[in-house]
């Protein structure tokens, strides 16, 4: 029992004298590792062919049970520049990357965005809803922090970073007017938005939809039976034909609002399914930011007009 | 380096856990690691509504004393209410991770809230998540201190108490009738195991806590019948399989607490087919030879 406790208990006191090697100087692309699809895309239009990037969460994995392997510590350990989404998305990873920040080029995304347009917790002060890039407008603010950062590592591409920036708040810009024109066409009365969990807050505050989650933003709160008669009732009230399921939470919830509008005698589909907290897999038209949002607008359009 | 780090940190935490294992195991008592991990969630809530963060070091706090708690229960219902230990640890962590989750429903429904985010840390970011002094100076990953703060105050534990402990483990009755305070050494135990785990999820998450409170220290069981060589043994397994661990999480690209938990599984599969006491192989092996010598000598009789 002693012995290997003192070689243990040893190798601890050698260590307490040793400190990471220093960040080695890099050469030609800057490396980019980003914790969601929606940042990395972010990062590859204002780097383009500058930058490689990385992003860490697959199409279709759930942040907040995102699980690390031994591949992300490496890539996050070669990076040049880290950007996360911030506002508690991560979990505990955030609270690592915000350390980290002191010694590495590490940027929560979120930073960039004014306070007061991010929502509150009605209760708790300071816990803001995450899902920012629901609302183009003020994912769009996330380009600003992107660009700033690139020019800082390589600011010989400056000009380049900045016309690359402009094209794509355009790019957003329009979108924005899109999703607004889109929803527009669907009935006032018809504007309302059934979800499996809260990711669409945003969606619906700058767009004009009444947006319902059956479950909170954490993946604990299970909702209770009254709850769920509430929205069963509300749904068979206001008519609403379609709710939503999502691409990276389970949708056995919603399936059993469906059954309940069903004994009512309401019928009520469900409209497609919504990508969240992931994108669509790469290459195809859902694998980039512009792609997931008119592919969400479309689903929600169509399902609810 | 990062190797190294991992490496390290695993196989200290491994340590802690499988030296407390081997009485967890011979009291009965293996999965209060598994209770405790459910069990903090009514504290984490606790925590973050007292204090409207959800900063690691406040979430620890309340999930360290939920945690204490849990194992008074524990021992509560057991000594008190004459119930099994294992029918205890069921209705306490059950009845406190549904108190969490009504808890988070009716007053945190909009706050991502839960273990998995808050508490639960990810061997992975060991490396990573340094303790970085006030003047910038680097001082190293900041869950290693934790796991040799831990591994120290545990083996204090246990050496100064090893008497006590090995005596209320094996023999209550006896330790009783020479005045050995059976259920004070009951709690200092439960203290220790609770203050672990909650370090241990912090730093690497829960599923290898729970395993490495089990399998090391079940591992040493079917190999031998003396506690001392059990406890050597336990703390044998336990670096092997963080190091065999790490390279197979390297190989495949994966959830490194995942494969160091599988190589525990695996060892524990080889030691329940061959241990030479226990096993199942050299038990059937046994029995065969004795069959056999029982025909060879029939016909003489």
């Amino acid at each position: 029992m002693i012995k290997p406790l003192h070689i243990a208990l040893l190798a601890v006191l050698i260590l307490l004298g040793c400190q990471p090697k220093a960040s080695r100087k890099t050469v030609g692309k800057l490396n980019v590792v980003t914790t969601t699809g929606m940042i990395a895309d972010v990062v590859k239009n204002v780097g383009k062919d500058s930058v490689t990037v990385t992003a860490l969460m697959g199409p279709g994995v759930d942040p907040h049970l995102y699980k690390a392997t031994q591949g992300d510590l490496a890539r996050l350990q070669q990076a040049d520049i880290i950007f996360y989404n911030g506002l508690h998305l991560e979990g505990k990873m955030g609270e690592v990357f915000e350390k980290l920040e002191r010694i590495k080029t590490v940027i929560p995304v979120a930073r960039g965005i004014e306070k007061n347009l991010l929502l509150d917790s009605p209760v708790y002060q300071g816990t803001y809803d995450p899902h920012i890039w629901f609302d183009v407008s003020l994912w769009s603010q996330t380009i600003v922090e992107v660009t700033n950062t690139l020019i800082e590592a390589r600011p010989e591409n400056r000009d380049y970073f900045i016309a690359n920036a402009e094209a794509l708040r355009r790019q957003f810009a329009e979108l924005h007017e899109w999703v607004t024109e889109q929803i527009q066409t669907i009935p006032p009365t018809k504007r309302i938005m059934i979800t499996a969990h809260d990711a669409f807050s945003y969606f619906g505050r700058a767009y004009g939809l009444e947006v319902r989650g059956l479950q909170g933003i954490s993946t604990l709160s299970e909702f209770g039976l009254k709850d769920r008669v509430d929205l069963i009732n509300f749904i068979v009230e206001k008519q609403i034909n379609a709710v939503f399921v999502e691409t990276s939470v389970s949708e056995k919830n919603i399936k059993a609002i469906v059954e309940g509008c069903e004994q009512k005698g309401h019928e009520v589909k469900i409209g497609g399914s919504l990508f969240s907290d992931a994108m669509g897999a790469a290459g195809t038209p859902e694998g980039t930011y512009l792609g997931m949002v008119r592919a969400n607008v479309k689903t929600i359009v169509e399902a609810l007009k | 380096m990062d190797a190294f780090y991992i490496i390290l940190t695993a196989t200290l935490f491994a340590i802690s856990c499988g030296l407390l294992g081997c009485f967890l195991i011979l009291r009965k008592m293996a999965m209060v690691g598994d209770a405790i991990s459910h069990a903090v969630l009514p504290g984490i809530v606790i925590a973050f509504l007292l204090t409207g963060t959800r900063d690691s070091f406040e979430m620890i706090l309340g999930a360290a004393l939920i945690g204490i708690f849990s194992t008074f229960l524990i021992e509560f219902f057991h000594h008190k209410a004459r119930l099994q230990t294992d029918a205890a640890i069921g209705v306490t962590f059950t009845w406190l991770f549904a108190l969490g989750v009504i808890l988070i429903s009716v007053f945190a429904g909009q706050v991502d809230l839960d273990q998995e985010c808050v508490l639960y840390g990810e061997i992975a970011y060991v490396p990573i998540d340094l303790w970085i002094g006030d003047n910038g100076t680097i001082f190293g990953p900041r869950a290693l201190y934790v796991a040799a703060m831990t591994l120290i105050v545990n083996v204090a534990f246990i050496r100064i108490g090893f008497k006590q402990l090995h005596l209320t483990t094996f023999d209550p009755a006896f330790a009783a009738t020479i005045g050995v305070s059976v259920s004070l050494w009951n709690y200092l135990l439960m203290g220790a195991v609770s203050m672990t785990t909650v370090a241990a999820f912090d730093s690497v998450g829960a599923i290898l806590v729970v395993a490495l409170l089990v399998g090391p220290a079940a591992i040493a069981y079917l190999l031998t019948d003396r506690f001392q060589t059990m406890m050597i043994i336990t703390v044998f397994v336990a670096i092997v399989s963080s190091a065999l661990g790490y390279y197979l999480a390297v190989w495949v690209d994966g959830s490194i607490a995942g494969a160091i938990v599988t190589i525990i599984g695996i060892l524990f599969g080889i030691t329940f087919l061959f241990s030479p006491g226990h096993g199942v192989l050299m038990k059937k092996r046994l029995q065969r030879k004795e069959a056999q010598r029982l025909k060879t000598e029939a016909p003489l009789s």
